[in-house]
This record gives C-alpha cells, sequence and structure tokens, in this order.
C-alpha cells in the first residue's frame, strides 16, 4: 500500500515536471522563435524537452541578437560594415570597412543574407549552452 | 566547423581577386589621359561625402609609384590594404600547399582580439577621425 502510493506520487511528481518542462520549452519557443532559423525550430525545441533542469538558468539568461536590428544596420550603414560587427563576424566587417561595402556589391548582397546569417548566429550561441 | 574555415577560405580568394582586378583596371586607366577612375562608393553617390575608406585605390596606387607621402595623404589606410592584398595571396596558397589552417586560426585570434572593448573603442575613434579628415579633404 505504502510502495504503491510512493510509486503513484513518483509518476505524479515526474508527470508535473514533464508539463513543467513543456511549458518552459513553449514558452521559450514563443518569445524566442523569430532569432532562429524555421527550419531548425522543431529541433531546438525537441533539444529543450531533454535538458537538465539546471541548464535552464543558463539558456534563459542568453541574448540573442534580433534580425530585424541586424536588417536595419545593413540598409543605412551596410557598406561600414557595421551589420557585420554587430552579428560579431569582425573579420568581414572590417573587410566590408576597407572596401567601401565591397564596392557596393557585398553590401547588397548582405541586405539579403544578414537576416539568416543573424539567426544562424543566434543558433551557434544556444547551441554552444545545448550541447 | 569544417564548412566555416572552407567558406572564409572561399571568401578571402574572391576579395583578393576582386581587389586585384579593381587595382588593375585603375592603374590601366590613370595611365591614360584625360580619364579619372570611377568611384564605385555607395555612400558617396548617395550622399556627396566620402567614406572612411574612400581614396584607398589612389592611395594603393600611389604606393605602388612609390610616393609614400601622398599616400599617407590621400588615405592612411591603403597602407593597411596594401599590406594585407601582398601577404594574403602567399598565405592561402602557403595554407593551401601545406594543407594547414595557419590563416584561419590566425582570422579568429583577430576577430577575438578586435572585440575586446580596450582595443574596438580606439580602433573605431581612429577611423572616424579618419573619415572626418576624408570629409574636410574632400576625396
Amino acid at each position: 500500500m505504502l510502495i504503491t502510493s510512493r510509486l503513484t506520487n513518483f509518476n505524479l511528481s515526474n508527470q508535473y515536471t514533464n508539463i513543467m518542462t513543456n511549458q518552459k520549452a513553449d514558452m521559450f519557443m514563443m518569445t524566442n522563435g523569430k532569432f532562429f532559423p524555421s527550419h531548425q525550430l522543431g529541433h531546438i525545441r525537441e533539444k529543450l524537452l531533454k535538458i537538465d533542469e539546471n541548464n535552464w538558468g543558463s539558456i534563459q539568461m542568453l541574448q540573442f541578437k534580433d534580425p530585424t536590428t541586424a536588417l536595419i544596420l545593413s540598409l543605412l550603414v551596410g557598406s561600414l560594415g557595421v551589420d557585420r560587427f554587430y552579428l560579431g563576424h569582425t573579420g568581414l566587417g572590417v573587410g566590408k570597412l576597407l572596401t567601401c561595402g565591397g564596392m557596393g556589391i557585398w553590401q547588397i548582397v548582405d541586405w539579403f543574407l544578414i537576416m539568416g546569417a543573424c539567426r544562424e548566429k543566434n543558433l551557434e550561441t544556444l547551441q554552444r549552452v545545448l550541447y | 566547423m569544417h564548412t566555416t574555415q572552407k567558406k572564409t577560405y572561399i571568401i578571402l580568394t574572391i576579395i583578393c581577386l576582386l581587389g586585384y582586378s579593381w587595382l588593375g583596371y585603375n592603374l590601366v586607366i590613370t595611365t591614360k589621359p584625360e580619364s579619372s577612375a570611377k568611384t564605385v562608393c555607395v555612400i558617396k553617390h548617395t550622399t556627396g561625402i566620402p567614406c572612411p575608406s574612400c581614396g584607398s585605390t589612389r592611395s594603393v596606387i600611389s604606393l605602388i609609384n612609390g610616393d609614400f607621402s601622398k599616400a599617407l595623404y590621400i588615405n592612411p589606410l591603403g597602407f593597411l590594404i596594401a599590406v594585407i592584398m601582398i601577404l594574403l595571396p602567399f598565405w592561402i596558397i602557403t595554407d593551401l600547399v601545406n594543407k594547414k589552417n595557419t590563416l584561419f586560426k590566425f582570422y579568429k585570434k583577430i576577430e577575438i582580439i578586435l572585440q575586446k572593448k580596450i582595443i574596438a573603442i580606439p580602433l573605431i575613434l581612429i577611423i572616424i577621425i579618419n573619415w572626418i579628415w576624408n570629409i574636410i579633404k574632400e576625396l
């Protein structure tokens, strides 16, 4: 009798933590979904469900770069390489700065690439904690 | 990790090739009389003021002609570009031949160094001062 009650208790608490992690993962996906490449979202959620409870703190502390900000920077000061500096691609930023935005070509190419590059960068940041 | 390394080498090679062809085109243009080199700078075309690296082509060309003080006057960044353009092809080729990634490691190290605030802020200030000087000189 005692054993079964303990077992059910354990099961209940287990279920409770499951629901909690589910909620946390969903919450994270809702608030941060826009920061990641859309084809990776399902994969990220699965990974989040598996992680240790202790890791949640460090994941919620992570700072992600906003793709919209990157695009605005790219449109306004792209030829100075500021968009690349914002993403932490310092080498590419210096390259863009020294070549007048790659003679204007690279700058225009980056208008279309920068949001994807930003999402990839965020995924990299998250993966550093997840794995 | 491996793909970023490959990408870095491809981008650096493309930059190098484009840089040399642009330089060659400008060298041919400047030797002909009564023809001025065209600018492709987006900032200069849209706003009319020069960007921080405007004039670097002219600076490198005066370096090739041996006129160091003129190069320094037009744009000091020309020296940096000249050093990079001389070093880069040799470094890429030696890395390719030896199948090593010394250039990539160096590139990553430089990136980390440049991201430190103590180094980044003075460099940004230098670039801004150079920009103001460019605007005053009306390049």
